[in-house]
């Protein structure tokens, strides 16, 4: 019987390669998945980006010459400096709200879900939809914020607040600020629950206040979690278009054009998709060596 | 190995799958025909030819803003629509570049070739080819509020026909109230100021582009500083509502409809829809003057088109050829209000009655159209320098920043 079976099988593994090959089976979807939906398009990113490549008619191969030419553009510069200064003036604020809220809704005290679903709740909005929202909320004619600084005489007239650099840019960040904190509330606040209460307990019995307590032990017991929340924060960031195509159309004067709004200007504006994928190879390598400082400055240190 | 030997069989498949719809299809022929936007006029001339014919067509929309994106990938998919309904000024783009039959012979073979809005045919030809023929035009003039003329003691049947004149009554309109207001423009909506912006330059003699249409005059025309400053006085007088400094084109039309505005520069979408949507708004109808005089206008629409690799050339052409015919010209254009593509059908009984659209549909023969295949990256783009010129330029204050700024994108696009 068993001489038979084996001149039937083809393959007759042993425990080892059967355990091995359910491993892999499993994670096979997983692979799949990357590779069709990550590797595979970012190769033919790469593939684009050293071709002459129009949405009509014929591409070609020109090399690096779409990357040489990044240095000429002078929206590129001006779009990759915009981003960075978006992401500086919103990453902090973004943060210390979040750590406040976290802090203020860590307790299970009664009716606490009701405060953390209200501050969660913008975050389930689409970031289009909240755009658009903002738009109406800051119009000069129907909006409520004007009306609320018209009627505090804080202002004498309506304000455009879109429609000058500065007041653009602000108000934009308020309205991410209002749109994103939620989802630094929750991750910060994770962190914070997963902090033993026995560790406050025995630093207070040494006599250790609120901000001894913050930079001694919570602080460095959430280092991972803030790693978590600021590099997703920075990433979402350096990301950022729908909020500048929808509520300034990068204007006024050109003054919010981002760098994913530049490329993706570039390639379905001006159809020259191989330049737009140069770009996009560009602010990969950047978002990874910027995710790479983080982690470096955030690591666990040992001993 | 494997697929190898799986080639033929497959292959062979094929072939027969594929050629049994192709037996069908001999006795009647299906089209389809892309627009870019809902027309009346598109959705009347396919249905009459539906009932009237062995082919049918089938109309579909497809949303201004993904239309090129979509033609580029159904053609380089091979599977294009047999027509196309093209916004005008992307025709040189869609000719360059092979993506639209040669339809010289057909075009030259018509009774009626010389008559055809000139704008429209000079955007569908490329070196000497006829791609494309006019299906829609949509120009621009200016259209003024009569009640608000008459209360500031305008003579309404008179209106403006130099610069002066438009400031003139602009600030009298202006003074009727707080909330009433000499102008409106749109300046966060570049395509929406190349349509009425343009048309003062070029009524004055000047133009942003050369005769060629090789290089930018910006700061050699004399005419478009001079028409910057114009549009720059309207909004230091305050004469236009401060909100236009930003809206991005959606306040386009209703501004005007909201009866507060004097004046404003507009198209004849919007006579219909004033027609239709505002009955108790009087309103009058002017060409664009330019600054002492003379007028122009911005030729806009659409032409119709067959895309490459269409297998139904022959037919589709028939469809389009009867579209320009006398009796859809005039029984489905013009008895709806729309400007009939033929100069010699503007004279036609249902216009004779209402003098604001022989005012509207003569202006195809002033009209003028930008030809150049980056029309898109000079005047529509949000954030092209040609609306980029006119913020820094009427807002700012800054002509000469402007004109320079301008002159310098525009070189650099066009020198690709």
């Amino acid at each position: 019987m068993t001489t038979r079976q084996a001149t039937l099988r083809l393959w007759d593994p042993t425990w080892e390669q059967r355990r091995k090959l359910t491993g892999f089976l499993f994670v096979l979807p997983a692979v799949v998945f990357v590779v069709v939906f990550f590797i595979v398009p970012l190769a033919l990113t790469f593939f684009m980006s050293l071709h002459d490549w129009p949405l009509f008619g014929d591409h070609h191969f020109t090399g690096f010459s779409n990357y040489t030419d990044l240095r000429d553009d002078r929206q590129f510069i001006k779009s990759l400096n915009f981003t960075f200064r978006y992401t500086l003036l919103i990453t902090p604020p973004i943060f210390i709200l979040g750590f406040i809220l976290a802090s203020l809704v860590r307790h299970n005290i009664r009716f606490i879900g009701i405060f953390r679903t209200i501050f969660f709740m913008p975050v389930v909005i689409g970031l289009g939809v909240s755009s658009l929202l903002w738009v109406w909320l800051l119009d000069d004619r129907v909006g409520i914020f004007n009306k609320i600084l018209l009627d505090l005489n804080l202002i004498d007239r309506a304000q455009l607040f879109l429609g000058r650099p500065n007041t653009a840019m602000n108000v934009i960040v308020l309205s991410v600020m209002w749109k994103t904190v939620g989802f630094t509330m929750i991750l910060l606040l994770a962190g914070l629950q997963a902090i033993p209460d026995e560790l406050y307990e025995s630093a207070e019995v040494d006599g250790a206040g609120y901000f001894r307590k913050l930079y001694y032990i919570t602080l460095p017991l959430m280092r991972r979690t803030i790693a978590l929340a600021l590099i997703l924060s920075v990433i979402g960031s350096v990301l950022a278009f729908d909020q500048f195509y929808i509520m300034t159309r990068g204007g006024p004067r050109n003054s919010t054009i981002s760098i994913v709004y530049w490329i993706f200007n570039n390639s379905f504006t001006y159809f020259k998709m191989g330049y737009g994928s140069a770009m996009s190879i560009v602010l990969l390598v950047i978002l990874v060596a910027l995710t790479g400082a983080q982690l470096y400055v955030l690591r666990e240190k040992s001993g | 190995m494997i697929s190898r030997k799986l080639v033929l069989p497959v292959l062979a498949l094929i072939l027969v799958l594929g050629s049994l719809p192709l037996t069908a299809q001999d006795e009647q022929i299906n089209m389809t025909m892309w627009i870019r936007s809902t027309s009346f006029v598109a959705q009347s001339l396919v249905d009459e030819w539906n009932a009237n014919n062995d082919s049918q067509i089938e109309l579909t929309v497809i949303p201004p803003a993904e239309f090129v994106t979509k033609m580029g990938a159904a053609i380089a998919a091979g599977e294009p629509p047999d027509i196309a309904s093209i916004d005008l000024i992307y025709t040189p783009a869609f000719a360059s570049a092979g993506q639209l039959t040669d339809i010289t012979e057909q075009v030259q073979a018509l009774p009626f070739a010389d008559d055809l809005t000139p704008a429209h045919m000079e955007l569908g030809t490329y070196e000497g080819r006829n791609y494309a023929v006019p299906f829609g035009a949509d120009v621009s003039f200016i259209i003024y509020n009569v009640g608000l003329f008459e209360q500031a003691g305008l003579d309404a049947d008179n209106p403006p026909t130099t610069w002066d004149e438009m400031l003139e009554a602009m600030r009298a309109v202006d003074a009727l109230g707080d909330d009433i207001y000499g102008y409106w423009y749109s300046m966060g909506c570049a395509g929406c100021n190349a349509f009425t912006f343009l048309p003062f330059i070029w009524a004055s003699g000047g133009d942003v582009l050369s005769d060629d249409y090789s290089e930018a005059t910006i700061t050699t025309d004399p005419v478009v500083r001079e028409a910057l400053e114009f549009y720059n006085t309207i909004w230091e007088e305050g004469l236009v509502p401060e909100g236009a400094s930003i809206d991005n084109g959606s306040n386009f039309f209703g501004a005007f409809a909201g009866g507060n505005i004097g004046m404003a520069g507009l198209g004849n979408f919007a006579l219909s829809r004033l027609q239709n949507d505002y009955p108790d708004l009087r309103y009058g109808v002017f060409h664009i003057p330019g600054k002492d005089g003379g007028t122009a206008s911005f030729t806009g629409g659409d032409v119709i088109g067959i895309p490459s690799g269409t297998e139904h050339v022959e037919e589709a052409w028939r469809f389009i050829a009867w579209a320009m015919s006398e009796e859809p010209q005039l029984e489905i254009y013009a008895a709806n209000g729309h400007i009939p593509v033929r100069l010699a059908l503007v004279d036609n009984e249902y216009f004779e009655s209402d003098p604001r659209l022989v005012t509207a549909a003569s202006s195809p023969s002033v009209g003028q159209t930008p030809y150049t295949v980056v029309y898109n990256d000079l005047f529509n783009d949000a954030n092209g320098p040609w609306l980029e010129m006119l913020q820094v330029g009427i807002l700012d204050g800054d002509i000469d920043g402007a004109l320079e700024l301008g002159q310098e994108r525009f070189t650099q696009i066009m020198g690709g």
